[in-house]
């Protein structure tokens, strides 16, 4: 039965859901361009992710006073965390066979989600309300303007991050590493250094997408481990292509997450997108736009 | 005695005193049992991991369905935890299959195999979490027994480290007997080159399941006896951590050596354990950072693992015989 109410909050959701898959896309942005480019498996992602959350709690507790600031921190620092991530693991594990890879990777996430516990405990932790802590009505709709600022940025990130790899030489570069590893070396391309560039973008990002996400959310020691499936699920569903198919994948699932969370229980969204990854899996092994 | 049962027997005869060197106290039993537990996870872990070579996070699946099974059968029907370890077991390998069967249909591998039985651990955990008449958000606690061997409940934690010792003992077994023969060969066949072998002739995906299932089995029957030993169960023993642990204790000690995971394992969790007690409550969690730590080093610089290390170990001071060092 048709209820204009229904109708209504089915489209508040899937707008709500459309700013998420913004945010998301940024979130999986980072770790679809290392595996895209240097091949690397990154599986401390999401823990990376939540420790960008935490430096923006911090960051915005000391002081900067609103979370909406902290990337002026968050993003510099994130790209130094990747160069010496890559000088200290990633550089061994680039030509390390997958498992290694998972391994090492598996290790850091074990590492940052504890160091994390032992710094911050259990307990959530959220940053102050940021100014745009309100909403506005768009006739029967509410949009929250923290999560449009949010998502306002990352796509702006991801529009400046799309026109560095169609327009730059380092960006071409990066696609064309992307393609064929061994052809970029021959063409007298540093791999060494693209990679350490490239790490270091990555993890910019995720300072970025950390500091986004915390001006609505909380975080806690686990949050990683959701971010980290959740981006993972975005870029199988993608699978490894542009920037435009991460958008793509991400707002599929921003708003698959919006509804499920909204129309049915929060505590079963988890069921719903790990449900919809594996699925995803099985019926598209190689995701919607994939090149591999 | 022939010399590869040296060390197998010299470790069995001292686990099965230990508790009587701990005084019998129930906090040092509990732990070893904890640990025991935790090692037989490992242990069984080699079949799909070690041997088939596929990265499977879903040992906390597994055990949280045979915690949560078995506790279920005794709060709510007054079945014994013997049906209930057999119905956990049952019902995980079914788990099992119905996740492995199109994962392996499909072809999916590596990340993406570790990826989805991760997934896997968390969409359980959510689904009894929600399913309030089973599990729900509430600790639901088994009746106690100061002793009923029967309805395999104890006040004694030694009744469960025996339990333990013997599920331990038997997974040896299994994984053992698997590694000599044709299922070892075909799955560390897979291990090294699936396409190669499923070109030979080997039915991959028959034997990849067959592993998958044997190992959910024995890692739901580790989750039945917990959930006894503690009196309670709760979809947080759905926990992901024990999927991510026994992975990297697996690693740690070298995919495919027989006696390296689990001797890793038993070092590094006692270790763990005993950082706990001691720093635990001083800077909760510090224990763990030093085992990412530990874990990092050993596979940027031993990427082999401790295994092969202590097989060398062994094999000079004659304790184990060239056969189990195979692989």
């Amino acid at each position: 039965m048709f209820s204009a109410d229904l109708f209504t909050s089915f489209i508040q959701y899937v707008v709500l859901g459309l700013m998420l898959g913004g945010v998301y896309a940024l979130a999986a942005m980072g770790l679809a361009l290392l595996f895209g480019v240097a091949n690397l498996i990154n599986f401390a992602h999401g823990e990376y992710i939540m420790l960008a959350m935490y430096m923006t709690y911090v960051v915005s507790l000391g002081f900067i006073q609103d979370p909406v600031l902290s990337p002026i921190v968050t993003v510099p620092v994130f790209f130094l965390i990747g160069v010496l991530t890559y000088l200290g693991v990633f550089k061994r594990l680039v030509t390390a066979p997958p498992l290694s890879q998972i391994a090492a990777t598996v290790g850091i996430l074990v590492l940052l989600r504890n160091l994390a516990l032992t710094i911050w405990a259990a307990e959530p932790k959220a940053p102050p309300y940021t100014v745009f802590a309100t909403s506005v009505s768009l006739g029967p709709l509410t949009i929250p303007l923290d999560k449009l600022v949010a998502t306002v940025v990352s796509i702006a990130a991801l529009l400046i991050l799309y026109f560095f790899l169609e327009r730059s030489r380092l960006g071409v570069a990066m696609r064309a590493a992307a393609d064929d590893v061994e052809a970029v070396s021959l063409m007298g391309v540093d791999t060494n250094r693209l990679f350490l560039v490239t790490t270091g973008i990555s993890m910019a990002l995720v300072g970025l997408s950390g500091s986004l996400v915390m001006t609505f959310q909380a975080v806690t020691p686990t949050s990683g481990l959701l971010f980290g499936l959740l981006t993972w699920a975005i870029v199988a569903l993608a699978g490894l292509g542009t920037v435009r198919g991460i958008l793509v994948s991400a707002i599929i699932f921003g708003v698959a997450d919006s509804l499920a969370s909204g129309i049915w229980d929060p505590r079963g969204r988890e069921i719903f997108l790990y449900g919809l990854f594996i699925l995803i899996l099985w019926v598209r092994p190689k995701g919607l736009f994939g090149r591999r | 005695m022939r010399r590869g049962l040296v060390f197998p027997v010299t470790a069995g005869a001292f686990a099965a005193v230990l508790p009587l060197t701990l005084g019998l106290n129930d906090y040092y039993v509990f732990l070893v049992t904890l640990i025991m537990l935790y090692t037989t996870i490992v242990v069984a872990w080699q079949l799909i991991g070690g041997l088939g070579g596929q990265l499977d996070l879903g040992a906390g699946a597994y055990h949280g369905l045979g915690a949560i099974l078995t506790g279920y059968l005794m709060v709510y029907h007054g079945i014994s935890g013997w049906v209930g370890l057999i119905v956990g077991g049952v019902a995980a390998a079914g788990v099992a299959f119905i996740i492995g069967y199109p994962s392996f249909r499909f072809g999916i591998r590596e990340v993406w195999y570790a990826l989805s039985s991760l997934a896997l651990v968390l969409i359980l955990q959510k689904i009894f979490l929600l399913w309030t008449d089973v599990a729900g958000p509430l600790e639901r606690y088994i009746p106690y027994a100061e002793f009923d061997p029967i309805f395999m409940r104890s006040g004694y934690k030694t009744f469960y480290y025996y339990v333990t010792l013997a599920l331990l003992a038997v997974t040896f077994i299994i994984v053992h007997q698997v590694r000599r023969n044709k299922l070892g060969l075909y799955l560390q066949s897979i291990r090294d080159n699936e396409e190669a072998a499923e070109m030979l002739g080997v039915d991959v995906r028959k034997y990849k399941l067959l592993a998958l299932m044997v190992y959910s089995f024995i890692a739901a029957l580790t989750g039945g006896i917990y959930a006894s030993m503690v009196g309670f169960y709760h979809p947080i023993l759905f926990d992901s951590w024990i999927s991510i642990q026994t992975v990297t204790l697996s690693i740690a000690g070298g995919l495919g050596s027989f006696w390296g995971p689990p001797i890793t394992s038993i070092i590094l969790l006692t270790v763990q354990e005993y950082l706990r007690i001691t720093l635990g409550a001083v800077i909760i969690g510090l224990h763990q950072v030093i085992f990412g730590v530990i874990l990092i080093f050993i596979i940027l610089f031993k990427p082999d693992g401790l295994g092969p290390l202590l097989d060398t170990v062994a094999l000079r001071l004659g304790l184990i015989s060239k056969a189990s060092k195979r692989a």
